[in-house]
């Protein structure tokens, strides 16, 4: 056996070795599974996602996806890190803080173009007026942007973390509470608590109206399985789209899920939650459903969190997106 | 519709029915209403003391096992916080709850993360009763984990922030072996270490399943269904299960609002107790509320209003149904009852039918009755001998009054025959134009009117006798006899009127009088000579209206000696004299106003102004004029009207010539030669001229022998006047005042010297002229002897 011909044959073995790693990376890529964890119990928030595993979005990409919702009390970032899912929804500063602390996300797709959190007070007070208050927050890390308008509007809120709001609030436990104005605000209303002009705040009508949920992966997991992120994210749109168009069958879908993991809900509450979250898709200067993104809105939210020192360093638009091709 | 009414209001016993049922059912409608009113607020009043029992008794128990609950659970925290240093102790006393109180679910001690460093981040003691085929078992173990961050969970923050122990809002606990879900709530006080600061809390559960098998089978009635909501407005029992843990209270009112089920849902969650009437899921109903201890949950029993009054309404309904047929057999028989009753009148109607068609001597039917229609048919039975009897009285009555009646109408064509009547009674007069009208107020009536030519002279009258009637009439045509008599000797009205007052008033044993206006006109000169004896004053319509003046003279009747006035006036041609008598400005209307004199003027100057003086048109515009005034009222008095109008003023004198002669008889032939050649110029024949000297010859003779006392000197004027139709002799004197017209006739029928002396010579004159008038006027006698050309007299 000559050298050439150990050559040839090392060659010949390098160059199946290489083909065979790429049909294998191709094949496991294929295969893979991704965990969907929305960032909450199931509800008509993600109804866009469920839309696309009932209708067969997911499947029709060739995507296999499991939709994995967390408990009450572990956030669904936990679960990202831990590698137990691939893919989450995160509000875009809950995203901002994560990138910032060192974990690089990838946004793949942007679902939210509109704020919906609210602070609600009890007694028919002006939020803005209670100054020391205390104020409820999610113990999974929703209310950034709550934190930054308490530093800068100089309120002072004490902030109690809590798993679940409505019945603290109703008890008379908390002063105020954030709520979102799809979930929360509803909750807040079906327990008795009227609303009005006053005791709500809309952070959207103060300048703080940032995007919220988006779906994420873990910047390495992303790298990895490009096509397979870029299909699962056209599948997820394609089921908001779908949902927005056909509301009544969407709602029905949402309900098997809800019935199925049991979650104290009801219809009602998800008619209005899913026509809270269509509302929300849809931009304020364009009038459409963009499913993008803004730069603008990351800038700002990372200004504000830079401002009252919640991120350590600066997150920028191009460390969220990476360009297909790129 | 229209046919029924009529039946009940021909139908007196139908009436009379309707009258007492309608009453009585008033009377049920109002005692009923009453019964049904109270009857309904006991039935309330009962079911709220039933719902309030119940919710009474349910919240007594839930309260006494959660007294337990907290008793245990203060004893714990004293144990807990005595040994606070030791966390191992904590599994022991957690476990202790559950060991000491059978009926406890489960118990946690947990404490701020790090309070135990060697534990970490999370410590907390947890035990839970399970159920085994040996028996229940209890497993204590650590229950804080990255899974499970108690310190965010209700139970954890609600004492913490309220400071205070707390019972939580219910919750579902799904046990994941046996797959089964408990209801729980839990009582939870927080942890304080020495400086007061909070360290933890202990939290023991109790199962709320027991009580949700309690509430759930509530059930006051049949339909009825219990409800708890937490502090939230959660369900926690509800008939539908699916609504448990997953709606509230306010739920539905997110898409519809309701304000009676929000106001239910905010009184529950207050804790306030009551009870509220509303309408849920379209079923009327009464929710009974009240709280459930300190848990904060409220427990209401919803009953619908059906089934609450269910009873009640049955009951209502069938009442109601007895009182309507009660009612309705009610009607029938008093309609059965009545009309048996006043069968009688019904034929006793039947029976007065037959009398009122004129069988007054039908039989009635013998009734032994004594009662009010045994009293009405005797009463009828009298009645109709009564009535047979005064028929009899009528139909005589009737017959005399038809006679009276006919006679009056005879009188009645009598008096106004007695009257001019026919109109224009002269109408080939072209110096004068009359016309009259008299209508009684009664058949025959008291009012009277008279006119005639004698010469050229126009005599008329009119007069109102007092009273009406026949009396009236009567005296009415007397008096219009007397004046015809009178007035054919008379020539001047104050004589006349003399003559007649003195002739009536001596036969007027009744005190009757009548006022009586009677003219004298002067057709050749127009001039009027008048007596107005209390009569209304006549108008004179030429170139105005005027009322012509009238002296005060009383009424005919009265006085016999009365000496009456004579008035004069000229009446131009043209003017109409208008009389009429009290009846025409005192005609009423059916107001009783009166017509009045003012009137009567107004119409007369209206006449003038339209050239409607003629008689008949001025008669006939007066007529209308009261007509209208009058209207449909009965009239009061007669009213005559009587309208002269002269026409021409006579001037048609051929010739005129006359002489003047001493008082003395010697004179005579120079007078039958005026004479004679006046009639020669009358055309007279010799024999008539013959007649008319001697007539002439005569009377002056007469006035030159006895008008001037003897041998004193006077004269005597005679003045002829020769007209187409005649030739007038007029002799003046200015000796004593005599008429030579009221010289008695003669009885030619004696012998000459039966005769008295004097009088023949008037009776000469009278037989030759045809007029023969005196007057006195200006202290003159004025005779005036009148021939008429006739072709008797006059050559050929």
């Amino acid at each position: 056996m000559s050298i050439e011909h150990l050559t040839r044959k090392l060659c010949g073995a390098v160059a199946c070795f290489v083909l065979f790693c790429g049909v294998a990376k191709a094949m496991a890529e294929e295969d893979a599974t991704i965990v969907f964890t929305p960032q909450w119990t199931a509800q008509a928030q993600f109804a866009g996602y469920y839309v696309a595993e009932a209708k067969g979005f997911f499947r029709e990409a060739g995507v296999k996806v499991r939709i994995d919702h967390p408990s009450a009390t572990q956030p669904a970032m936990d679960r990202l890190r831990n590698n137990e899912c691939q893919a989450t929804t995160l509000q875009l500063c809950q995203a901002l803080e994560i990138v910032g602390g060192g974990v690089p996300l990838v946004n793949i797709l942007q679902t939210s173009m509109n704020n919906a959190m609210v602070i609600v007070s009890a007694r028919d007070k002006d939020p803005l007026t209670l100054k020391g208050a205390r104020v409820g927050i999610w113990s999974v890390g929703f209310g950034q942007l709550a934190i930054c308008m308490s530093i800068k509007d100089q309120l002072d809120y004490q902030w109690v973390r809590f798993a679940q709001n409505v019945n603290l609030f109703v008890s008379g436990a908390l002063d105020a509470t954030l709520a979102m104005s799809y979930n929360e605000y509803y909750q807040l209303m079906q327990a008795g608590i009227r609303m009005t002009d006053k005791n709500v705040y809309r952070f959207c009508e103060h300048g703080y109206n940032v995007q919220e949920d988006g779906v994420y992966m873990t910047r390495d997991y992303y790298l990895s399985h490009p096509e397979l992120a870029r299909r699962f994210a056209e599948a997820c749109r394609k089921g908001w789209e779908w949902a927005a168009e056909h509301p009544d069958e969407t709602l029905d879908i949402v309900m098997n899920y809800v019935n199925r993991d049991r979650i104290a809900t009801n219809r009602v509450l998800q008619r209005l939650m899913l026509q809270e979250v269509l509302r929300l898709q849809v931009d304020r200067e364009s009038g459409k459903r963009e499913f993008r993104l803004r730069q603008d809105m990351v800038r700002q939210a990372c200004d504000l969190m830079l401002e009252h020192k919640m991120l350590s360093r600066k997150v920028t638009y191009e460390e969220l997106i990476i360009e297909q091709g790129k | 519709m229209k046919s029924i009414i009529t039946y009940i209001r021909r139908k007196l016993s139908v009436r009379i029915s309707l009258w007492v049922v309608m009453f009585a059912a008033l009377i049920f409608i109002a005692a009923l209403s009453f019964l049904f009113y109270q009857a309904r607020e006991e039935v309330g009043t009962e079911a709220i003391s039933k719902a309030t029992q119940i919710l009474d008794k349910t919240s007594l128990r839930v309260e006494g096992i959660m007294n337990r609950v907290e008793v245990a659970s203060g004893m714990t925290k004293w144990l807990v916080e005595r040994h606070i240093s030791n966390a191992d102790s904590m599994f022991v006393y957690s476990r202790g709850m559950l060991t000491n109180n059978a009926d406890f679910y489960n118990c946690s001690i947990a404490f701020e993360p790090y309070f135990f460093q060697k534990w970490g981040r999370y410590f907390s003691a947890y035990s839970k009763r399970f159920a085994g085929t040996g028996g229940d078992s209890i497993r204590t173990i650590q229950g804080g984990s990255d899974n499970y961050q108690y310190f965010y969970v209700d139970w954890y923050l609600m004492p913490m922030l309220l400071d205070q122990p707390c019972w939580t809002e219910p919750y579902m606990d799904l046990d994941v072996r046996t797959n089964t879900r408990e209801m729980l709530t839990s009582y939870c006080q927080s942890l304080k270490d020495e400086q007061g600061r909070s360290i933890g809390v202990i939290n023991t559960s109790i199962s709320l399943n027991w009580l949700s098998h309690i509430i759930a089978g509530v059930k006051p009635y049949p339909h009825s269904y219990s409800i708890m909501i937490g502090r939230g407005g959660t369900y926690f029992i509800h008939p539908d299960t699916t609504k448990i843990t997953r709606e509230t209270i306010f739920t539905k009112t997110l898409e519809q609002p309701d304000t009676a089920l929000t106001a239910l849902g905010h009184a529950m969650q207050r804790g306030e107790e009551g009870m509220k009437r509303m309408n849920i899921d379209g079923v009327d109903s009464y929710v009974f509320y009240k709280p459930l201890g300190h848990t904060g949950c409220s427990m209401a029993i919803v009953c619908p209003e059906s089934d609450v009054f269910g009873g009640f309404n049955r009951l209502r309904r069938a009442v109601m149904a007895i009182v309507y047929i009660g009612l309705l057999l009610m009607l029938c028989a008093f309609i059965r009852i009545i009309t048996n009753v006043l069968s009688p009148l019904r034929r006793l109607a039947n029976e007065a039918e037959t009398i009122a068609s004129g069988q007054f001597d039908t039989q009635l039917p013998v009734m032994k009755r004594i009662d009010e229609i045994g009293q009405l048919s005797h009463s009828f039975a009298d009645m109709q001998q009564s009535l047979v009897k005064y028929i009899g009285e009528l139909k005589d009555t009737t017959a005399q009054k038809a006679s009276i009646e006919r006679d009056l109408h005879i009188a009645s064509r009598i008096q106004m025959g007695m009257l001019p009547k026919a109109f224009p009674t002269y109408p080939d007069r072209d110096d004068v134009q009359i016309y009259a009208s008299l209508v009684p107020a009664k058949e025959v009536g008291g009012d009277l009117f008279d006119f005639y030519f004698r010469g050229e002279k126009l005599f008329f009258c009119i007069g109102d006798v007092s009273g009406k009637g026949v009396p009236a009439s009567l005296f009415m045509a007397v008096t219009r006899s007397i004046f015809r008599t009178v007035s054919v000797h008379e020539t001047m009205p104050e004589r006349i009127v003399t003559t007649m007052n003195k002739t009536i008033a001596e036969m007027n044993k009744t005190q009757m009088f009548v006022t009586l206006f009677v003219g004298v006109l002067d057709l050749p000169t127009g001039e009027l000579y008048y007596c107005n004896a209390g009569h209304d004053a006549p108008l004179l319509l030429g170139a105005g209206v005027s009322t012509l003046a009238c002296d005060s003279n009383i009424p005919v009747g009265f006085m016999p000696s009365w000496n009456y006035s004579l008035q004069k006036t000229q009446i131009s041609a043209g003017t109409t004299i208008f009389l009429f008598t009290d009846g025409l400005p005192e005609a009423e209307d059916a107001t009783q106003a009166q017509f009045r004199q003012e009137r009567v003027e107004e119409v007369a100057a209206q006449a003038l102004a339209q050239q409607r003086q003629e008689p008949q048109q001025l008669i006939g515009l007066m007529s209308e004029a009261v007509g209208q005034f009058v209207g449909g009222a009965e009239q009061s008095d007669d009213l005559t009207m009587m309208a002269i109008q002269y026409i021409k003023e006579q001037d048609d004198v051929w010739q005129r010539k006359s002489i003047v002669l001493p008082n003395d008889v010697q004179e005579v032939p120079q007078l039958n030669a005026f004479v004679e050649e006046v009639c020669e110029a009358a055309g007279f024949q010799p024999g008539v001229t013959l007649q008319v000297q001697l007539a002439v010859e005569e009377a002056v003779v007469n006035v030159m022998k006895y008008a001037y006392l003897p041998d004193t000197h006077g004269h005597v004027t005679v003045e002829a006047q020769l007209r187409e139709n005649s030739l007038t002799f007029i002799l003046m004197d200015s000796g004593k005042p005599f008429d030579p017209t009221t010289v008695p006739e003669p009885d030619i029928t004696l012998s000459a010297t039966q005769r008295a002396i004097g009088g023949l010579g008037m009776h000469l004159v009278r037989q030759i002229m045809d007029s023969v008038t005196y007057a006195r006027e200006d202290h003159l006698n004025v005779l005036t002897l009148v021939k008429e050309r006739t072709r008797g007299s006059v050559c050929n």
